[in-house]
């Protein structure tokens, strides 16, 4: 058997956890029913391992197999790694008809035209995205299976989803892209995360926003304590008001989950008591980075607490509104009444 | 009466038991009387807003007001539940709310999608009104061309048009969507080969009958305005099949009915399983 | 809790009960650092300054030690290493790198190490580990710890009686079993006892400021801070600052320092500088974000010179500094400590 088919499947066992190999397996159906039998599930991985690459041998299971096998696993876990949107510009008149296997043929002969060896696989998944699995090899090398890069995108939509990209590897796979989809640009989209239903959720804006309503909103209800004093409702009022507007800046309900934001702060110092700062020319440069677990979460609980003021300053509402989390921040100019502008990276 | 006597002293809980009883029979009068008097009221209503609808004279109201203050808040919500029904009307024959926001610096609108009189989803735009017209902050989906429908329409001077096109947009991408559903839902038989998120492709499997070749058909929604497909492609092993008399047909009834109904109908003309 | 005094009332409270020196003299000590203190290199044993810059430390505090004598470390070494082999025969589970191993310990004095003469010189204790007796120099040392006292209150020193010796600050850096170990030993031979030393905002305050003070001669690259926000999940934010920037800020709001000169030898920081840096940064922050700083919790300062956690570990990653910034940790022990 190819060495490399070998290290390919064992480096792919070894990431599976164990909970998992079994309805991965299951679901790639290249096992027969007694090979299914013969593994115990209860052994140490390394054992697994070694069952699988004599199976691996026995069925003479190619790349293609393996492969297959890999996808499988990524696409049911696209929680993992880290990442990346970009956003396709300026498109043609035929973008919004492309489809898939039209865009399948295009994006692979195009990408071949610009590598030499590239192995691409793509999947249609059943949430509609398209997904892409490539594996780089250049003029000499074949394509290594061990480091592959993992393209989601959803036809007809301005956005895709990058995992696992050099920097040598972009340019050639934005072009592949912007010709298979039939737009002119693509860029980044400064966004990123671990948690590739966030981001996605949080640019197709499949998540629960909030919009002032007419009506009483149920927000305001849910917040409402059992017994109100006349003394506490004014306060409670104010409560209120800032749970509304905490859900107007970054949703309600279960909100896409961000691990970090990023901000390039470089911007004068204005403080009324400290006149030798303020009329500094320079810029004050830092750099801000926000962390939590569920970001938007996090932050929205800053504003409905109070510990943030309301309303969200727009550097904070940006992260949803704009679907970014990476931001450089400048003065806009001279003059008092400066606003502060998210510049384009 | 001895015998009841002791055995009412062997088992004590008996009584416990009638006494539980008794309490469940006054608990269940209660209840009766509650709901005969919920009925009173829905009753009451029903005959206030028949005559609100049909513009009554102002004598019966008045009538009404005097018999207790109940009349007034049975009024009011006679008076409530006719305003919420105008409402719905409102937003079915394309109405939007619209409110100020941030002490009239800007508004929110709320476009409400429906398809055949079922509510879909609600989309909201905020749109700064200063220096102009700006759309701030909003819930529609990416591929839903927000941004050359601003410019198409001019938003600046043509607010109401770029709402109709808008709404026009999302009205006939929700009610596709709802055919696709619809479809997935009716007819286990159909398989559902391709999609996308703008729903402006379908590609289903037809199984003519058992042991014949399946058909492939292939719709597009070019027109992204229309719940109805442009086109309409069959394909077949049988390469015959989609020139029959019976395919022609169905290709037309395709192109002129939603998806799920001409399915339907293709079912019951036994062209499908 | 506060350790630095930043709260008078506190300070004169805490004062009153606990050590009978003069409340209006404590303050000043405490309000004003001795700024640049630069470390003569040659009074002390290169090979212990670069272990002491080497690792991060975990710190606590420690009692005085009750007749401690610093020309018998050659015998403690010996007690302390028949100790821990006899805890380990016991089944303390003192493993490192399998559990054959045989621990050697050595006491050694750090001179130099000292700012007045009330101070005790610094103790260094190395635990080296090996397979085979004898065990050689070059065997591989899999912990160690220090017992410090760089410029205490010497008004409390004095106060000691005669057989006690105050060396508050006790660093360990190594397996947390060894540090357990040491701990007890010391706790049984010398009657003191030990505790966690966290570092609490204002100490955390005073070290950014300290370092920040040092960048013309000695470049900081940075100066980070981490603070967490009670809020479910909590939020976390790193505030990076340029060292240039955060220079000029720092410049900005101390006092004249050449006023200051006239005055005294030296120059010193007030607390009152540092928190108007603290504000600076905050406000700064405050304008962007509207979000306040000040209702969380200071957990991490560091720069190219060191870096501090308020669980109570630090890196002094610049000899020159070490002095300033282990009075400053003497003095958060000495307040830390119960009396």
């Amino acid at each position: 058997m190819d060495e490399s088919i070998k290290r390919t499947m064992q480096r792919l066992v070894r990431r599976i956890p164990n909970q998992l190999l079994k309805p991965t397996l299951d679901k790639w159906g290249r096992l027969t029913a007694a090979q299914k039998q013969s593994l115990d599930f209860t052994q140490p991985k390394w054992a697994l391992t070694e069952r699988l690459l004599a199976l691996c041998e026995e069925n003479e299971w190619t790349a293609k197999h393996i492969i297959e096998l890999e996808m499988i696993y990524v696409i049911d876990n696209p929680n993992q790694g880290m990442w990346y949107a970009f956003q396709l510009m300026d498109p043609e008149d035929d973008a919004a008809s492309v489809e898939l296997a039209q865009f399948k043929e295009q994006f692979k002969s195009h990408l071949r035209e610009l590598v030499k060896h590239v192995s691409v696989k793509i999947k249609k998944h059943t949430d509609e995205a398209v997904w892409i699995r490539i594996a780089w090899g250049d003029g000499f090398t074949r394509p290594n299976h061990l480091k592959p890069t993992y393209v989601v995108h959803h036809l007809q939509t301005p956005y895709v989803f990058v995992s696992s990209l050099t920097s040598k590897q972009k340019p050639l796979l934005s072009q592949a892209l912007v010709l298979s989809t039939r737009y002119n640009v693509i860029k980044d989209a400064n966004l990123s995360g671990r948690k590739l239903t966030a981001i996605r959720d949080l640019l197709m804006r499949q998540y629960q926003q909030v919009f002032p309503t007419k009506f009483p909103s149920p927000l305001t209800e849910k917040n409402e304590t059992v017994s109100n004093p006349c003394i506490e409702k004014e306060q409670s009022g104010a409560a209120a008001n800032r749970l509304q507007m905490a859900c107007e800046a970054f949703g309600d309900g279960e909100l896409p989950q961000l691990q970090s934001a990023v901000y390039k702060l470089e911007t004068k110092f204005k403080d009324p008591t400290n006149k030798t700062m303020t009329e500094q020319e320079e810029p004050f440069k830092c750099v801000i980075k926000f962390a939590s677990t569920n970001l938007l979460e996090s932050l929205k609980q800053c504003a409905t607490s109070g510990i943030a003021s309301t309303p969200v300053t727009p550097l904070l509402s940006s992260i949803p509104l704009k679907g970014r989390n990476y931001f450089v921040i400048t003065d806009n100019g001279p003059g008092p009444t400066t606003q502060m502008h998210t510049s384009q990276k | 009466m001895e015998i009841r006597a002791r055995s009412r002293k062997v088992q004590p809980h008996q009584r416990g038991r009638v006494k539980q009883l008794e309490a469940e029979a006054e608990e269940l009068r209660l209840q009766r009387k509650r709901l005969k008097a919920e009925n009173q009221t829905l009753e009451t209503l029903k005959k206030l807003r028949t005559s609100m609808n049909k513009q009554c004279t102002d004598e019966e109201v008045m009538q009404m007001e005097e018999d207790s203050e109940d009349s007034q808040l049975l009024q009011l919500m006679a008076r409530h539940t006719q305003l919420t029904d105008l409402l719905q009307a409102h937003h079915l024959i394309g109405g939007y709310d619209i409110i100020k926001t941030r002490q009239g610096k800007g508004v929110c609108v709320s476009v409400a999608t429906n398809y055949e009189g079922v509510y879909l989803d609600t989309y909201n735009l905020e749109i700064d009104l200063k220096p102009k017209l700006r759309i701030s902050r909003h819930n529609i989906p990416p591929f839903i061309p927000l941004n050359s429908l601003t410019e198409q329409c001019n938003l600046q001077s043509h607010f109401r048009v770029f709402l109709d096109t808008l709404s026009c947009h999302l009205n006939a991408f929700t009610g596709r969507k709802q055919q696709l559903k619809l479809v997935k839902e009716q007819q286990k038989s159909v398989e559902v080969m391709e999609s996308n998120v703008l729903c402006s492709l379908l590609v289903l499997m037809l199984t003519v009958s058992k042991g014949k070749p399946l058909v492939l058909c292939t719709l597009e929604y070019a027109d992204h305005t229309s719940c109805l497909p442009t086109r309409v492609h069959f394909e077949c092993e049988d390469k015959q099949l989609p020139d029959s008399p019976e395919w022609k047909k169905n290709c037309s009834l395709l192109i002129k009915t939603p998806v799920h109904k001409a399915l339907m109908t293709m079912k019951t003309m036994g062209h499908i399983v | 809790r506060s350790c630095l005094g930043l709260t008078p009332a506190l300070t004169a409270r805490r004062l009153s009960k606990s050590r009978k020196a003069p409340k209006s003299h404590y303050i000043t000590v405490r309000q004003r650092q001795p700024l640049l203190m630069f470390f003569s290199h040659e009074k002390v044993n290169p090979e212990h300054l670069a272990l002491l810059l080497k690792s991060e430390w975990k710190l606590s505090y420690v009692t005085p030690l009750y007749q401690f004598r610093h020309t018998q470390l050659k015998s403690y070494s010996r007690q302390l290493s028949a100790f821990i082999a006899a805890e380990k025969q016991q089944g303390f589970a003192v493993e490192v790198d399998g559990s054959q191993s045989n621990f050697r310990v050595s006491f050694s004095v750090v001179q130099g190490m000292t700012e007045t003469e009330d101070d005790a010189e610094t103790v260094l204790i190395q635990v080296r580990a090996g397979f085979l007796r004898p065990i050689s120099e070059a065997q591989r040392s899999v912990w160690s710890g220090w017992l410090t006292c760089v410029n205490g209150n010497s008004d409390y020193l004095c106060s000691l009686p005669k057989d006690f010796i105050c060396l508050p600050l006790f660093g360990s850096s190594g397996s947390e079993v060894l540090t357990t170990l040491v701990q007890s030993w010391f706790q049984k031979m010398f009657d003191c006892c030990f505790g966690p030393l966290e570092m609490n905002n204002t100490c955390l305050q005073w070290l950014a400021a300290l370092w920040t003070n040092c960048h013309p001669e000695s470049s900081i690259q940075h100066l980070k801070m981490i603070w967490t926000l009670p809020v479910v999940p909590p939020l976390q934010i790193t505030y990076t600052v340029n060292p240039k920037d955060a220079w000029k800020l720092w410049s900005s709001v101390r006092k004249d320092p050449c006023e200051e000169n006239k005055e005294e030898e030296g120059v010193s920081i007030d607390i009152e500088d540092v928190m108007r840096f603290m504000q600076g940064l905050k406000s700064h922050f405050y304008r962007h974000f509207r979000l306040d700083l000040s209702a969380g919790c200071l957990k991490q300062v560091s720069t190219a010179l060191g870096s501090a956690t308020f669980s109570g570990r630090v890196k002094i990653s610049n000899s020159q500094y070490i002095l300033s910034t282990l009075t400053l940790l003497t003095e958060c022990a000495l307040f830390k400590m119960p009396v």
